[in-house]
């Protein structure tokens, strides 16, 4: 057992005890700076007039006494100074001198302060968007009540299952009335396309105690409430803010206005709170009482239509118990739906407005988003780090000085970083704004390039510019600090390693010349780029080939009616072969968006899973499908009992290699296990039908719909329910589509949807050319940023190297050999960030191939194709070597001998 | 006699010396170490310039603390006093040095 005796040294350096007199001193200090400062002069001036009074009385004069006590107890301000030390606060102090220094310092060189502040500027608002995005998507809360204890009620199919069987409105109001695990539970139905006035909107109807489950109150007129949704319900609507500002231009007098809704007279009630979504991501226009549902779908009854419910759980309940409690209860009760074995398993979710379910994988799916915006910001730090070490050179001089007068390494290194910390902050503001035009900008673009159907409120109160709250700026803040360290170390650390005496004399010290530094630097961003452009060039290539693909279908006068309600199906048929832009109608289902029905067709001993349609006979002719062999149907096939059927090519050729396939027969299979068929559906009978005809195969090179691909035809009509139809119409189809929309809505005011053929197969290729736009601007923001690093640094070296290349000359090198000096310094850094850039592209490729996405983005776009790696790695090593050449020829056009005379 | 300012014996000391002196009254800087240099029969004397940062420190720790009262002189100066915890510090600190002392004079007598 010993003592270490260096333990007694520096214990009072190690407790730093944050006691609560320490911190007491601390914020007098900062609080009243004057008195503490003055007590601190009284003190020492204490000291030393008893000092003084003490060698008085030992016989000095005054003026000898006073001298001699000042010389004893050494200089003044170096003992206040140091006592300054322990009062803790110089971190402050220090912290305000090196900003006010750091602004008289860009104040010195506006330049260089702008350059860094535009270039951090663009590359945080670029990353700020994505961010924004993100934190709309995952952390932003709707703006209800205590949003923790909100839970949608869900019933899953089976236990392992995560499909889901929704609540009718009777089994709802058994939850609210049996149930006791919640203080309430509120019901909505999410929204279907309706139309206000004639324009597109969104609504939800929602039950009576809606808003006062969510607590949320009305800014304009009231909500919703129980009395509305009694008795058939009252004929009103709430508006969202969104709804209010898009559909009534934000008018203060718009409660009580009258609107009309698919055809029903409403009254506005009255106008929610901005930043109220209803639970949702987006906000839809307005909300309704649940009781009218009926009224635009006559088919969702009490007991037949469904609605989701919301829950807030009592305070002392966790979700867990409850969700066992509602299951046990579920599973007792009689007039609850159940699966076969009699066991409900109800689940509950968090429902705030975020997404809730499959979190981890969405944001598995946003970190290389994020990422590759993030990569802007690198490349921009790289940029300023480049700039701020050639510039740590022109400040040798200075630094030296400050050195060799006795501050230390950490002290200089401390007032760079404030210093780049102070530009970082203001261009963290700047991002703010930068964002936001970005922001506006892509929702523009993606409304330009998608086609307005696609775009027109479907479900929300379509695209908004998500909010920018205090997580958005915290980000910017912290993306400022990360910047700093990003492009403010590596210069700081770079410019403080000097060799005192030479860098006072302004020389510039071998040590000190950051090239390999630079040379990483430029590779990085080159690498950047490269990553950058390749995925630019693969969405360019997967657009062309995707804009280009063969549909298989007529689309240039086509349209499609899907969804209409079945109780006026007869009425709408009529309007449609009346009306007088249709030139010919045809039904189908599945759409023609998809493909078939899955059935087993069996012939003889082999059996071929096919995909099976129902159409009319007009089908063929309307949709440019020819016949090849045989006929098609006739007016008395009008149902598959008819027993005839028409097989594409393929499965004529997969059943009857050499035969004739006409008059032979097939077995069509039932449904298979899972599938089960939904009420009014038609029926495919598993039975045996005889093949009429062969018609070509419709093949689409389209990904992400299947359009109307089918092995197997049969017969139905435009009057079977659930069919849809498809129109050839004279002229534009996407001109006529708002007519037809007008004369349609009359017969049924909640019809689904028209589109026309050509804007659906140029879906999948719009929301391409979408990813596209986004890769072409960040990687040619990358690019310029790139090339400007490479031709800033390159012209800077050959300024540098100017006397070297003199001497050079004039010893015998040719220009041509300067030259080549020149670029072949720039084309190592380049040379790998190409190969480098191009590996991790192909690595992001494979990554992203062996993630559940894999099926869609294998199929949808072709991450290795060689002809977008070879034009994006060439794009990148031209313009780098125009970047290059320039500063080049300036090195080679030296005067030798006018260099050497200015030395 | 040589004269020795603390820092120069062992580091840490100071804090000590300071500790011990504040045990019995409050004192002012100056009486501090006047205090330490009269008691030491003027073999220790500390360095002005290291006295008011460790009373400043001392402060700020908690051992101690300051008083503005008129002094001998009729001028107001800070009077320092020892506050429990640096009753309590000083035990300890006085603990310490004794069992250090202890055992350099027997490594200085019997190694």
């Amino acid at each position: 057992m010993g003592t270490d005796v260096s333990r007694n040294q520096p214990r009072h350096q190690i407790r730093v005890a944050m006691t609560i007199r320490d911190l007491r001193l601390r914020v007098r200090a900062l609080l009243s700076p004057r008195k503490v400062e003055r007590e601190l002069d009284d003190e020492l001036a204490f000291h030393i007039e008893c000092e003084t009074q003490k060698l008085m009385a030992s016989g000095l004069s005054a003026a000898a006494a006073r001298q001699r006590a000042r010389a004893r107890f050494g200089p003044v301000p170096l003992a206040a100074d140091q006592c300054r030390d322990k009062r803790g606060i110089s971190f402050f102090e220090t912290l305000v001198r090196d900003v006010s220094f750091a602004l008289r310092t860009l104040r010195r060189a506006p330049l260089v302060a702008v350059t860094v502040v535009a270039t951090i500027a663009l590359g945080l608002g670029v990353v700020t968007v994505a961010f924004t995005f993100f934190n709309a998507f995952f952390f932003q809360v709707d703006a209800v009540r205590n949003p923790g204890e909100l839970f949608s009620v869900e019933r899953l199919e089976r236990p392992d299952s995560s499909s889901e069987v929704p609540f009718s409105r009777a089994e709802y109001e058994a939850i609210r009335r049996d149930t006791d695990v919640f203080t309430d539970v509120a019901a909505d139905r999410p929204s279907f396309p309706t139309r206000i006035d004639g324009r597109a909107a969104v609504g939800m109807f929602v039950s009576g105690n809606f808003f006062e489950v969510l607590g949320v109150t009305a800014t304009r007129g009231r909500t919703l409430t129980e009395a509305d949704n009694e008795a058939g319900g009252r004929a009103v609507v709430v508006l969202s803010h969104e709804g209010w500002t898009q559909l009534f231009a934000a008018d203060p007098a718009v409660i009580g206005r009258q609107l009309v809704l698919n055809g029903h007279p409403y009254a506005v009630a009255g106008v929610m709170p901005e930043g109220f979504r209803g639970l949702r991501q987006q906000p839809p226009h307005y909300w309704a009482p649940l009781a009218l549902l009926e009224q635009f779908r006559p088919a969702e009854t009490r007991d037949q239509g469904w609605v989701e419910v919301i829950g807030r759980l009592k305070p002392d309940t966790s979700p867990g118990a409850a969700a066992a409690a509602l299951s046990a209860w579920a599973s007792a009760q009689p007039g609850i739906r159940k699966p076969e074995n009699g066991i409900v398993h109800v689940i509950l979710r968090e429902s705030r407005g975020v997404i809730a379910e499959h979190r981890g994988e969405a944001m598995a799916v946003f970190a290389p988003i994020l990422f590759a915006f993030g990569l802007i910001l690198m490349i921009g730090c790289a940029n300023v780090a480049n700039l701020l070490l050639a510039r740590g050179l022109l400040r040798n001089r200075e630094i030296g000085v400050r050195l060799s007068l006795g501050a230390t390494r950490w002290r200089i290194v401390r007032q760079l970083l404030t210093e780049n910390l102070v530009l970082a902050l203001i261009a963290a503001a700047l991002a703010f704004l930068v964002s936001r035009a970005l922001l506006a900008g892509s929702i523009h673009l993606v409304t330009s390039i998608l086609p307005p159907e696609f775009t027109e409120p479907t479900d929300s109160a379509g695209l908004t510019i998500p909010p920018g709250d205090w997580r958005v700026w915290t980000f910017l803040v912290g993306g400022a600090v990360l910047s700093t360290v990003m492009f403010g170390l590596l210069p700081a650390l770079h410019s403080t390693r000097l060799e005192l005496v030479r860098a006072m004399r302004g020389e510039v010290t071998k040590d000190a010349r950051p090239s390999r530094v630079r040379q990483m630097l430029i590779g990085s961003q080159v690498t950047a780029s490269a990553l950058l452009l390749v995925c630019a060039a693969v969405f360019l290539r997967s657009t062309y080939s995707s804009a280009t693909a063969e549909v298989g279908l007529r689309t240039d006068d086509t349209l499609v009616v899907r969804r209409i309600t079945e109780s006026v199906r007869p009425a709408m048929v009529r309007a449609i072969k009346d009306h007088p832009s249709i030139v010919s109608v045809a039904a189908s289902w599945p759409d023609p968006l998809h493909g078939g029905v899955s059935r087993d067709a069996t012939v003889g001993a082999a059996t071929l899973e096919v995909g099976c349609k129902l159409v009319s006979p007009e089908y063929f002719d309307l949709l440019g499908i020819n016949v090849l062999r045989g006929r098609l149907f006739a007016a008395d096939e009008r149902s598959p009992a008819a027993g005839a059927i028409v097989v594409s090519d393929a499965v004529a050729r997969r059943f009857w290699p050499n035969g004739d396939p006409l008059g032979q027969t097939i077995r069509l299979g039932a449904a298979s296990g899972g599938a089960t068929e939904a009420e009014g559906e038609p029926q495919i009978p598993a039975q045996v039908y005889t093949v009429i005809g062969v018609v070509r195969d419709v093949r689409s090179a389209l990904k992400m719909f299947d359009f109307g691909y089918a092995g197997v035809y049969l017969p139905t009509t435009a009057e079977q329910a659930q069919t849809s139809f498809i129109v050839r119409v004279h002229g534009d189809p996407d001109a006529i589509r708002p007519t037809l929309l007008d004369a349609f809505m009359k017969v049924d005011p909640a019809l689904g949807e028209i589109a026309s053929m050509r804007m659906l197969a140029g879906l999948e290729g719009a929301i391409l050319e979408v990813f596209f736009w986004i890769a072409v601007i960040l990687s040619s923001l990358a690019l310029a940023l790139t090339i400007s690093g490479l031709f800033s640094v390159l012209s800077y070296l050959v300024e540098q190297r100017r006397r070297e290349i003199g001497v050079r000359m004039a010893l015998g090198a040719t220009p041509r050999d300067i030259m080549r000096l020149v670029l072949s310094q720039s084309m190592r850094p380049i040379a790998v960030g190409v190969v480098v850039g191009g590996a991790l592209a192909a690595v992001t490729a494979i990554v992203l191939l062996a993630t559940p996405l894999a099926e869609m983005i294998g199929t949808l776009v072709h991450p290795f194709d060689p002809l977008a790696y070879a034009s994006s790695l060439s794009v990148i090593i031209a313009t780098c070597l125009v970047a290059a050449l320039l500063p080049a020829r300036r090195a080679a056009h030296i005067n030798p001998i006018a260099t050497l005379r200015a030395d | 006699m040589p004269r020795h300012t603390i820092p120069d014996i062992l580091p840490g000391t100071l804090d000590l010396l300071i500790l011990r002196t504040l045990q019995t009254d409050p004192m002012h800087g100056w009486a501090i170490s006047e205090r330490i240099q009269q008691i030491s029969q003027d073999v220790l004397q500390i360095n002005q310039g290291s006295l008011y940062p460790a009373l400043h420190r001392l402060e700020h720790q908690g051992w101690i603390e300051a008083e503005w009262r008129t002094s001998e002189l009729g001028r107001r100066a800070k009077y320092y006093r020892l506050t429990t915890t640096g009753r309590r510090q000083l035990t300890v600190e006085a603990g310490e040095w004794e069992r250090m002392s202890a055992a350099i004079n027997r490594v200085i007598k019997f190694a």
